[in-house]
């Protein structure tokens, strides 16, 4: 039996008082999952933010340089003629190769040229045409010309690829130059290249790491093969088996071997150590001479020439400088030589860094240092002027006949159960649809805003039915009561009273479904507007791309530098949704009406 | 304990259960319940009456502290339970609940079965041991609410698809069930025809030899007929508080004259 | 030249708006209340039919035109050139247009050339008709409006009964939107089931996806056309999605509705909005950049081996993207709950939490699995999260470390790839419409549960 007297004496008592605890414990575990739900979803949210931001803010600068240029008439206009046509046809990328040779005058080789030509961006040469083209008087003159860097000098000045770090020392430097002046032996009187060397041998013990780990993977292969070898009942099987293993041991201890040297070699206090692409740089650097180590004990070695150096006995520490770059000449798209170069100019100042204006102006490239996105930033315009044009009208007719004229049928519910199915459909088979009934039956062009803006449109048209439907039914109605009864008819109602006092409502959701289709990109690739389009679209049939399939072209790309250009297209893109968005907010606050 | 209160009972003495004194209620700026002193006692039915918006369910809510859930109503004064007061610090709103129990206006059944209903309470408050001591009290208290002998079939089915009166009996239950000693209802059959009303009424009667009950309505006939002891609001002022006989029939105070002769409401 | 066409249609429609209202002046007698409709009405009118017809005829012309021509001229290729293959007419025709249009064609011989003849007159002639019949059609029905007009002439009745239809013409795109969607989807997707011998069951059950492999004159290998690796690779991509979306959006919400103070609503509900609002397209760049590395070096941290295009990375990703979706769609079912059943659990002495629990979340569930449907029919239907971050190759896997690929990403890869657009349209189609039936259904169901819910409490 229990006693309701009984069980209210419970309340209040020792065992509830306890049992009130636990229940406050899951109280406030609840809370928590949600507090912690939220910082989950703030955390995302900046992560996403800080990420795109911080890559975006590299793409904001780009580096020029500057290089003195003599315009001999004899290399771009040999006949005199001032004509913008003929000088258009000189070959100023060999002129700017020949500019460069002239600075670097002791860079011979092909590849080392090779990599010389690449400092300055492929762009260059067109623009000092155009340059030349539109002043042909610039001729014949000599002056100081802006080169836009290429990507990888560009990255490498904003510490993409590591910095060059100076390194302390105290010893007078020696330099004795081999016979051709190419290499040359460094020496100081004091122990300057033991950080350097350190800094090897630790990487040669990560390498032997490295090794022993293969030779682990060596040596389990041969070990299962071996037992396979036991098990297995066919004789050709079995020497087969056999012979794997034997080659992987074989190869286990050739790995363990180099492990073992490379050990051995880290272990010993000093000696000297020869410098592979896998190394550690170290550059010494006299005046305007620039050299890079080949082969450094703890008081010098070997060096390369890379930019001249004078033969010279105890050169005070002051006077020399000593440079390490963490990072192996193989782990970085820079090479050593193309540091320097680098460094030396940066030196004399003829490198300098400008806000980036070209980004915001230019169509795309294949060159992370040319492409801009303006020719998306028009393509998407262009889109969502078709969008607009097609899904406003359309939507709001629809919204007026469901909400004011659809007479209460199974048509008028399978109308309604269409669009809100619509409204969930993916979007890429919108993009399917418009493949093959656009392009493929009706024949518009491919690749045009036109297309896209099809496609988006009818993806759009459920959000702004939905929401113009909203905002119509949030009409009273006593206003459609008060026109009807002045003799006015449904359609007068409508469009006279209803449709004004709506507008705001439907506008905001137009915005909204328009922000929307802006940052909206699988459809329109089905549509072909991912094809590489350089040229500004200047109508709603050419070719051209948008935004948001920009930033899904760049981000396919393997030249790092674009990547902090798809972050910027990305800022750019999230700009204009933020102020689309924005001016719904501003219309929802300052004409929404509540009745 | 059980045996004291048969005792009290029989004797016919009433002890004071709830004290209230200086109470006033903010909604925001609005002075809502302004100085109230009143005393509920023990096995009683007390009834508060009074035109609409006069402060009645307010005062009302703040007997178990379900103002709290309103973030914006602030209630100052001292309201006692047992000599206690529930708005000290130590008291626990969430156990002053399961003391004061309380039956709203529209009935409001969780979307669960009927058992499932009536069962919530001693399950959250593990007033029962087992399976059994629940279906028990589960059983007792549709009996008490008088709701047993339509829903004893029915049980596992859901709540909300009872009728009206019948949804407001669960109800009862339901507060039944977690044991309180106090019961609070607020206009219980405001939503409900002249038949389901009757049977609440009657079932209110009832209700007394175990708890303490105070009933809002805005009903004068409910209120002479349930209860013994009458408080009449008036724009969030007490005007009136006695024997439900002599309110009705002798008032002191002109305004609740008018209001019962019907002078206004 | 198709846009000064439309421009002339209209100029000529509003043209015809002002004669009529003259015209309907005129036959008031300068007593307005002489006419049954306002002259303004009877303009409208002519404008209406006039619009309406010219752009009708204008678009048919469009339509048919080109597909003509196309016919016409194949019709006499195949006469004079029997027995080629469809690739070598679509060479012919190509060539045949580029002659004509002084383009660069592959080859020229007396078939192209006189081909490109005859496709020169056609074409000239449909420039011709393309301008004089929209136009014709166009001051013909200008002219019987204009005549109609009278004292008696119901103008505004007859302009009404225009302008529903076109109000009922705009509601009904959306079903033609639909239609089109699945006559499109359905005709490639039966072109292809005939080129792998209607083997059904490989493309539903096989193993191995490699659909473009073993092409033969335009049939498939029924063997290679096996899509579980992508079901499978969506299904975990979406599992993984809704993992992380589910208890956070979920949790947000009951946080959202019943904790949180106002200013903690305040910027927390935006927040979620900018969350919502950021385009897939840069969840993908964000997924590949930042998450899928992190989660690799985390991986390799621990010693585990992580594809760099990992199921995880997508997933989480696709995760965040769907929460703000399941949380607000939550929060509204959560707030839907009527505050009377949280009174009588507080009134019994219930907390918050086991309020929430025991009666908010039950009353809510019906709405809370629609949201999650929905969230799983947008993971599955979610684009360029995966293309960007989820891998190409075909891998049946459930390993959440591993590259799996998706149906959306072999649709994208199979269109923007380098094979003939008509032989990668068959399977690509065939997902798409698998994809479209798979969310359908789930869209239908959420629906429906929203629909039963709402009717119980409103």
């Amino acid at each position: 039996m229990v006693d309701m007297a009984t069980l209210s004496a419970h309340h209040g008592s020792q065992a509830s008082r306890a049992r009130l605890r636990k229940r406050k414990m899951a109280e406030l575990r609840l809370k928590a999952y949600g507090i912690a739900a939220i910082l989950v979803a703030g955390i995302a949210l900046l992560t996403l933010m800080s990420s795109v931001v911080g890559q975006a803010t590299r793409a904001m600068t780009e580096s020029y340089i500057t290089l003195p240029v003599t315009l001999s008439a004899e290399d771009l206009d040999p006949d005199g003629t001032g004509d913008p046509s003929v000088i258009g046809k000189a070959n100023f990328g060999g002129f700017v190769k020949d500019v460069l040779k002239e600075v670097f005058p002791t860079v011979t080789g092909r590849s080392a040229r090779r990599e010389l030509y690449d400092l300055p961006s492929s762009g260059a040469a067109f623009e000092l045409r155009e340059q030349v083209m539109s002043d042909p008087s610039l001729i014949g003159q000599t002056m100081d010309m802006t080169f836009l860097a290429s990507d990888v000098t560009d990255l490498y000045l904003k510490g993409d690829f590591g910095k060059l770090r100076p390194q302390p020392h105290s010893g007078d430097l020696t330099v004795v130059l081999a016979d051709d002046g190419e290499t040359a032996e460094i020496r100081t009187n004091s122990n300057d290249f033991a950080n350097a060397l350190a800094e090897v041998k630790e990487e040669l013990l990560d390498q032997a790491v490295l090794l022993r780990r293969q030779a682990r993977l060596q040596n389990t292969g041969a070990e299962v093969f071996a037992a396979r070898a036991t098990r297995t009942e066919y004789a050709d099987a079995k020497a087969d088996l056999e012979a794997q293993s034997a080659s992987r041991i074989v190869e286990r201890d050739r790995l363990a071997g180099l492990a073992e040297d490379l050990e051995r070699r880290a272990g010993e206090p000093d000696g000297t150590e020869a410098l592979s692409d896998n190394s550690p740089t170290v550059i010494i650097r006299v005046g305007d001479g620039w050299a890079k180590m080949t082969e450094i004990g703890m008081t010098g070695g070997k060096a390369d020439v890379v930019l001249p150096i004078g033969a010279a006995d105890a050169i005070p520490p002051g006077d020399w400088k000593l440079y390490l770059h963490d990072l192996p000449e193989t782990a970085r798209k820079i090479s050593d030589q193309q540091i320097i170069w680098i460094e030396a100019l940066n030196e004399r100042g003829q490198i300098k860094s400008v806000f980036n204006t070209r980004f915001f102006s230019a169509g795309d490239s294949r060159e992370p240092e040319l492409a801009g996105i303006w020719g998306a930033a028009v393509g998407s315009f262009w889109t969502m002027l078709v969008t607009f044009g097609l899904a406003f009208p359309i939507g709001v007719l629809a919204a007026i006949y469901l909400e004011e004229f659809a007479p209460k049928n199974r048509l008028t519910d399978f109308v309604e159960v269409n669009i809100n199915n619509l409204a969930a459909v993916p979007s890429i088979v919108f993009g399917l649809l418009g493949l093959a009934v656009f392009l493929g039956t009706f024949g518009v062009p491919r690749s045009s805003p036109l297309a896209g803006g099809i496609v988006l449109a009818l993806m759009t048209l459920p959000t702004i039915i939905i929401a113009s439907r909203a905002a119509i039914r949030a009409v009273p109605p006593s206003i459609r009561d008060a026109a009807l009864g002045l003799g006015a008819s449904r359609l007068q109602t409508s469009f006279h009273h209803v449709l004004p006092l709506a507008m705001p409502g439907i506008l905001t959701g137009t915005i909204i479904g328009m922000a929307q289709a802006l940052g909206e990109t699988a459809p329109l690739i089905m549509i072909g507007m991912v094809a590489f389009i350089v040229d500004i679209p200047t109508g709603i049939t050419d070719s051209a791309t948008v935004l948001p399939v920009q930033v899904f072209r760049w981000s396919d790309f393997p030249e790092r530098a674009f990547e902090a250009r798809t972050a910027a297209a990305i800022c750019v893109l999230l700009l204009f949704l933020v102020i689309m968005n924005a001016l719904a907010v501003f219309l929802r606050k300052r004409f929404e009406r509540r009745w | 304990m059980t045996n004291m209160r048969m005792t009290e009972q029989d004797l016919g003495v009433r002890e004071n259960k709830i004290e209230a004194r200086g109470v006033d209620v903010f909604y925001a700026d609005t002075h809502a319940i302004k100085a109230v002193d009143v005393d509920i006692l023990d096995n009683t039915v007390t009834s508060f009456i009074g035109p609409s918006g006069c402060g009645k369910s307010t005062f009302l809510r703040c007997l178990n502290r379900m103002n709290d859930t309103i973030p914006i109503c602030r209630v100052t004064g001292d309201i006692r339970m047992d000599g206690n007061d529930i708005y000290d610090r130590s008291i626990d709103p969430v156990q002053l609940r399961a003391r004061v129990g309380m039956v709203f206006q529209k009935p409001n059944p969780f979307p669960k079965s009927i058992y499932d209903n009536v069962a919530y309470g001693p399950r959250i408050h593990g007033l029962v041991r087992d399976k059994a001591e629940l279906d028990e009290v589960v059983e007792k208290s549709l009996r008490k609410a008088s709701i047993w002998e339509e829903a004893k079939d029915r049980l596992d089915q859901p709540g909300t698809g009872l009728s009206g009166g019948q949804q407001q009996r669960l109800c009862i239950a339901r507060a039944i069930a977690t044991a309180p000693e106090v019961l609070l209802m607020d206009e219980p059959c405001s939503a409900l025809d002249p038949i389901a009303t009757a049977k609440i009424e009657e079932l209110i009667d009832d209700l007394r030899t175990s708890f303490s009950v105070v009933i809002v309505t805005h009903s004068m006939q409910q209120a002479a007929r349930v209860s013994q002891k009458t408080a009449f609001f008036h724009l969030g002022n007490l005007v009136e508080y006695g024997d439900t006989q002599k309110i009705f029939t002798n008032p002191e105070d002109q305004r609740t004259q008018d209001y019962i002769t019907g002078r206004f409401g | 030249m198709p846009g000064l066409i439309i421009l002339a249609i209209l100029a000529i429609a509003a043209v015809f708006f002002s004669l009529s209202r003259a015209r309907a002046l005129n036959v008031s007698g300068g007593q307005l209340s002489n006419l049954h409709s306002r002259p303004f009405y009877h303009g409208l009118y002519s404008l209406l039919w006039v619009a309406i017809i010219g752009l009708g005829v204008f678009l048919t012309v469009l339509f048919l035109g080109s597909n003509l021509i196309n016919m016409l001229l194949l019709g006499e290729a195949r006469e004079a050139f029997p027995d080629g293959s469809t690739i070598e007419y679509q060479l012919l025709m190509n060539d045949a247009r580029a002659i004509a249009s002084g383009g660069i064609p592959s080859r020229v011989d007396t078939l192209r050339e006189a081909l490109a003849g005859k496709y020169a007159t056609l074409e000239n002639i449909y420039a011709m008709s393309l301008l004089i019949l929209p136009a014709a059609a166009a001051l013909l029905t200008g002219a019987v409006t204009l005549r109609q007009v009278d004292v008696n002439w119901r103008a505004r009745n007859r302009a009404e009964r225009v302008i529903r239809f076109i109000l009922l013409g705009a509601a009904v795109i959306a079903v033609l939107t639909t239609i089109g969607i699945v006559l499109s989807l359905i005709f490639e997707t039966l072109n292809f089931f005939n080129n792998i011998g209607w083997r059904v069951d490989k493309y539903l059950f096989g193993t191995r996806w490699s659909p473009l492999s073993g092409v033969h004159d335009g049939s498939m290998d029924a063997d290679k056309v096996g899509a579980i690796p992508l079901f499978a690779g969506t299904f975990l991509i979406t599992i993984i999605a809704m993992l992380v979306a589910v208890p956070v959006g979920l949790f947000a919400a009951i946080y959202l509705s019943d904790y949180a103070s106002p200013k903690v609503r305040a910027w927390a509900k935006p927040m979620l909005e900018i969350l919502a609002g950021v385009p897939t397209v840069v969840y993908g760049f964000f997924a590949a950049i930042t998450v899928a590395p992190f989660i690799r070096r985390t991986g390799e941290s621990l010693g585990l081996s992580v594809a760099s295009e990992s199921a995880l990375a997508a997933g989480v990703v696709m995760g965040i993207m769907i929460i703000p979706f399941i949380s607000s769609l939550s929060d509204d079912v959560i707030n839907a709950v009527p505050q009377s059943l949280r009174d009588g659990s507080y009134g019994l002495g219930a907390t918050k939490a086991e309020t929430i629990r025991q009666v908010v979340l039950p009353a809510a569930l019906p709405g809370i699995v629609s949201a999650v449907l929905l969230g799983i029919s947008r993971a599955v239907g979610e684009t360029m999260i995966v293309v960007m971050a989820a891998g190409q190759g075909a891998n049946l896997t459930l390993n959440p470390l591993e590259a799996v690929t998706t149906v959306t990403v072999q649709i994208v890869m199979l269109i923007t790839g380098d094979t003939e657009a008509s032989t990668a349209a068959g399977p690509a189609f065939t997902l798409g419409f698998t994809l479209f039936c798979i969310t359908l259904v789930l869209n239908v169901i959420a629906l429906r549960v929203v629909r039963k819910y709402r009717e119980l409490y409103d």
